[in-house]
């Protein structure tokens, strides 16, 4: 849930250091963002309604990136306002959560107001966030992990019992309410490639979400690549619901319409959004938050992103971040290829992004859902059959 | 003035209980320890090297200088959970090096560190020389936030940073410890730095211990504390409750100097070495 009312990249960045943690919130507008609050939420009641798998939400803080620091408040609304989807919260950030089961609870909640349909994404939480809690950055792992555990007991032990970890210490551990969906609503964790990760998710049976959707797809097929890895090594059946992929999806009429139309928002929503999480400026990465090779890794890469060459043609700069921007032939079947060769059961459609307004989303969102995902579900499905993945 | 002064430290490696600490050894004589600060030998600077400052250490005593957990392939980060972890890890560093009262000198985050070390066991400690020391909170003096301005930039630029830590931030001297193009093993000891100064110092404000100054009147160690005039992680204000705390303890205000003053004023450590020589009674 962006705000859409900042300045270009270009101009942006030479007023700001990021769009996170020191953006100013005399930027926000109550009142506009009232407005916002209402668009954002029937686009995703509309995905209900033409007929998508789910919707998704997510937490972030102090930012003009996602007005959502409180993801659950949304999955409260939709959860009353939609009946047949699953309601993804994806994540809460644990490590911000003292007690987290705070999250326990808030889950089991959505879970049971919902009827069952929630998936439970859980998250260490960008690096921003660390800057903006002021949550120490070099415990954001093992705080996690721990906290995860907490969550999973809270959800499937009964209670009351006690909790003795090195971060929580909670004497009596016994939730109401409890969730529907047992043992527990699935675990959906996304990361941008780390493979502790990626092990993590296979090792436990938890869906891995690649969230890198600003860095061109061959970045999301390596971690595809390493998770169904990962679920064989750990002894596992591959399932390809667990695999999900986060992606910028734009449809139109041509190839040409849709690139015209998309490009300035996801210039936007990539150059001036993502500012202070990726780009040529401020990068909020706590120490600590990584180990420093990976770190230095990941700065590689984002200086090689951002000084890459910028190919001429306006389509190819566009597909090559963001290849899901086209007619409905040339998405669905860029989408099969990419579904098919990784394994990815779960897509997670970008169908709102940056500053792209109301009605192209919603005519993007009617073509996706009626041109291109019939027919990708039902190709998809009878490949991964195949393949043996579906069991 | 260029920082890298050619003379090479002894590195070697020390088990410490279940960690590893790396070591740099210059010179000969009587021990001086040396405890590292926020960018220093150990951090950015190259591995095996010892400042000008150090080496002028090194000319009068045998120089030792650990890096602290998380710095310079230090190992233990994950067991340090509040001060009294590093006192105790210091504690059991200078047991293994045999270091009974001792001359140390401490510089920023190290300088935090050898007050807390020096209240705890004095006996380790003969005399103190804090550098721009952290680790004193005054209430209602604002610190800009070193973890802020060193969040590493998408594409090169280390200017914020410089202008937190050095006096002259577009010299020679600060370019070349914290350059913008740094190379890949720098950037690794560099953040491998920021993590272990994190461990401790993120806590708002950040490498502030509100229990320091109840604990400071009970330093027994002379001490003398040395402040950059230009060091905005260490405001004049700071540095002067440091000395109103600890009994009978001098600050000199050096010059041309931001809070990497060893780095910017090497001259500095004859200042050092004089307070350890003086007779006992001139020490206040």
């Amino acid at each position: 849930m962006p705000w859409p009312y900042l300045a270009p990249p270009r101009q942006f960045l030479a007023e700001h250091e990021a769009a996170w943690v020191t953006l100013s919130n005399a930027n926000y507008d109550p009142a506009r963002g009232g407005a916002l609050y209402d668009r954002y939420l029937a686009e995703l009641v509309t995905a209900e309604e033409l007929g998508l798998d789910g919707v998704v939400v997510n937490e972030h803080h102090q930012n003009a990136y996602g007005l959502m620091p409180s993801p659950n408040l949304m999955a409260a609304a939709l959860a009353r306002e939609t009946s047949r989807v699953r309601i993804c919260v994806l994540g809460n950030a644990l490590p911000l959560y003292n007690p987290p089961t705070r999250v326990a609870e808030e889950m089991a909640m959505l879970d049971v107001l919902s009827g069952g349909r929630l998936i439970a994404g859980l998250v260490v939480g960008g690096g921003p966030e660390y800057y903006s809690t002021n949550v120490n950055p070099t415990e954001a792992r093992p705080r996690f992990r721990e906290a995860l555990d907490l969550v999973i007991q809270a959800w499937t032990r009964p209670g009351p019992f006690a909790f003795d970890g090195e971060y929580y210490q909670l004497p009596y551990v016994n939730p109401w309410p409890r969730p529907i969906q047992q043992p527990h609503p699935p675990v959906w964790i996304p990361g941008l490639g780390s493979p502790s990760t990626i092990v993590f998710c296979a090792e436990r049976g938890f869906g891995y979400m690649g969230v890198a959707y600003y860095a061109p797809p061959e970045t999301f097929a390596r971690q595809a690549v390493a998770y169904r890895d990962a679920v064989a090594a750990a002894g596992r059946n591959f399932d390809p619901e667990l695999l999900g992929w986060l992606t910028t999806v734009y449809v139109a009429d041509t190839d040409e319409q849709a690139v015209e139309e998309a490009a300035p928002h996801l210039a936007y929503f990539q150059g001036t959004l993502a500012a202070g999480f990726v780009g040529p400026g401020k990068v909020w990465m706590p120490p600590g938050y990584i180990d420093p090779p990976a770190l230095v890794q990941f700065l590689g890469e984002l200086r090689a992103m951002v000084e890459g060459d910028r190919p001429s043609d306006p389509r190819q700069a566009v597909w090559r971040r963001s290849p899901l921007v086209g007619s409905a032939d040339t998405v669905r079947e860029r989408l099969l290829a990419y579904v098919t060769e990784l394994g990815v059961g779960t897509v997670l459609a970008l169908l709102q992004f940056g500053s792209l307004p109301a009605e192209l989303t919603a005519r993007s969102m009617h073509l996706y859902a009626n041109d291109v995902v019939p027919y990708v579900r039902e190709e998809a499905h009878k490949r991964f059959a195949a393949r043996g993945w579906l069991t | 003035m260029n920082v890298r002064p050619g003379v090479s430290a002894r590195t070697s490696t020390v088990e410490v209980g279940s960690t590893t600490v790396t070591m740099y050894r210059g010179g000969a004589g009587a021990p001086i320890v040396y405890l590292h600060g926020l960018c220093d030998a150990h951090s950015a600077l190259g591995a095996g090297e010892l400042t000008p400052f150090l080496s002028n250490v090194a000319e009068h005593g045998e120089l030792l200088a650990p890096a602290l957990p998380g710095y310079n392939g230090s190992t233990g980060l994950e067991g340090i959970q509040d001060i009294e972890d590093v006192v105790w890890h210091l504690a059991d560093v200078f047991d293994v090096l045999g270091l009974h009262e001792v001359d140390v000198v401490a510089h920023s985050l190290g300088g935090w560190f050898g007050a807390e070390l020096a209240l705890r066991r004095p006996d380790r400690v003969r005399r103190l020389v804090l550098i721009a020391p952290l680790g004193l909170h005054v209430q209602g003096i604002e610190v800009p936030s070193f973890f802020g301005a060193a969040a590493p930039r998408g594409v090169g630029g280390m200017s914020e940073v410089r202008g937190l830590l050095f006096a002259r931030p577009d010299d020679e001297v600060a370019r070349s410890v914290l350059p913008d193009d740094m190379g890949p093993d720098a950037q690794v000891r560099w953040f491998g730095g920021l993590a272990g100064a994190a461990r401790l110092g993120w806590k708002a404000p950040h490498f502030q211990s509100r229990k320091l100054s109840r604990h400071l009147p009970r330093m027994t160690v002379p001490t003398l504390l040395v402040r950059g005039e230009h060091d905005v992680l260490l405001p004049a204000d700071v540095a002067r409750a440091w000395v109103e705390a600890i009994h009978g303890a001098r600050l000199v205000e050096v010059g041309d100097a931001g809070h990497c003053l060893p780095l910017e004023r090497p001259d500095v450590a004859h200042e050092v070495l004089a307070f350890f020589s003086a007779p006992s009674g001139a020490t206040g």
